[in-house]
């Protein structure tokens, strides 16, 4: 059995002086690369699934300092001042998040979003989404807190190489939901679009 | 006998896996371990032999579920649905069982089953995970085995 990112035919690489097209051979994983990638993935999910607990609800008290730390330390020009009007919105301190207006809501969004991906990655269940949420939420790590002060830079950036790993790799085919999931998928996209779409995510 | 003996040997290397995070926690190495003696009441003085004991119960315990999920699956060749809603079921069971009743009763709380929403989430999840990777693991395994018969 073999696992291939995609379901397209390979796609002809490279020509050579003469026109003539000379095609890549495909790319075929073992099954046991596959179980050692699923396990990778499982144990990225349990790196996420670790982060819930320092930040729970209701208060989401354990983010406050990273968000100041973002607001102050970011790289990208602006996203500082963007999360100052966002969720650092009428807050009276910068110690804790008492009085804050907007912090609870958004706090609660990255939270979910955090949720998603633990879940996603340790069950395989649309692991590919959840992967592209997993780059998503550590490209926004990268820029708030990469440079900033006891940080090693590295830290974030492997976060977000993992993230990429994991969409790059159909991981969640074995050892996870969508071992169940993807030929179904693939076999209704045939006919239904919204199926195509999601077979996308396996 | 062969659903028996993959449903072991899936329970094993599931409950290894679920062993594996005790590895990668805050603290030490293996600091949750000692918890899964404290279900049956056990408890030993010596830190390091009670991480390698709850260990090593984690992982009987792992081949006795999986047994159980061999023993329902009663030889037949089952779908890959099948053998992960089976283990999703056992994987609820062993967190009702052992994660809140057992752990509710030798912890002398009010009820059996009194819960927070912290112990929930790092519970529940990590106890289906078991059961969802007993099951896909029995499939692979079964699949691999056919194909290799056939």
């Amino acid at each position: 059995m073999s696992i291939s990112s995609s379901a397209r035919k390979p796609k002809q690489v490279g020509t050579t002086a003469m026109g003539e097209h000379t095609a890549a051979a495909p790319i075929t994983l073992s099954e046991r690369s596959s179980n050692g990638l699923a396990l990778l993935r499982i144990f990225v999910g349990y790196l996420w699934f670790q982060q819930l607990f320092w930040k729970l609800p209701p208060t989401f008290a354990g983010l406050y300092a990273y968000v100041v730390r973002e607001s102050q330390h970011a790289i990208l020009p602006g996203y500082g001042t963007l999360l100052q009007h966002s969720f650092l919105a009428g807050c009276p301190s910068l110690s804790t998040p008492t009085g804050c207006t907007a912090f609870v809501p958004l706090a609660a969004c990255v939270w979910t979003a955090e949720l998603v991906v633990a879940i996603s990655l340790l069950f395989g269940l649309f692991t590919r989404f959840g992967a592209m949420l997993a780059t998503i939420l550590s490209l926004q790590l990268y820029v708030g807190l990469t440079y900033s002060p006891g940080e090693w830079i590295w830290t974030y950036g492997m976060l977000v190489l993992l993230a990429l790993f994991l969409v790059a790799v159909p991981a969640g085919r074995r050892l996870g939901v969508d071992y169940w999931l993807a030929p179904r998928l693939q076999e209704a996209g045939q006919y239904h679009r919204l199926a195509r779409i999601a077979s996308w995510f396996v | 006998m062969q659903a028996l003996r993959r449903g072991l040997l899936a329970g094993f290397l599931a409950s290894l896996v679920l062993a594996m995070f005790d590895f990668v926690t805050d603290g030490a190495p293996g600091n949750g371990l000692p918890s899964i003696l404290h279900w049956f009441g056990i408890a030993l003085a010596d830190p390091t032999l009670s991480r390698w004991a709850g260990f090593f119960l984690l992982i009987v315990l792992g081949g006795v579920v999986g047994l159980i999920f061999g023993a329902l699956q009663r030889d037949k060749l089952i779908t890959a649905g099948r053998a992960l809603l089976t283990g999703l079921a056992l994987g609820v069971l062993w967190w009702l069982i052992f994660e809140l009743v057992l752990t509710n009763i030798m912890n002398h709380a009010s009820s059996p089953f009194s819960l927070s929403f912290g112990r929930f989430l790092s519970s529940f999840p990590l106890d289906v995970l078991f059961g969802v990777l007993l099951g896909a693991i029995y499939v692979q395994w079964q699949e691999r085995h056919a194909a290799e018969a056939s």
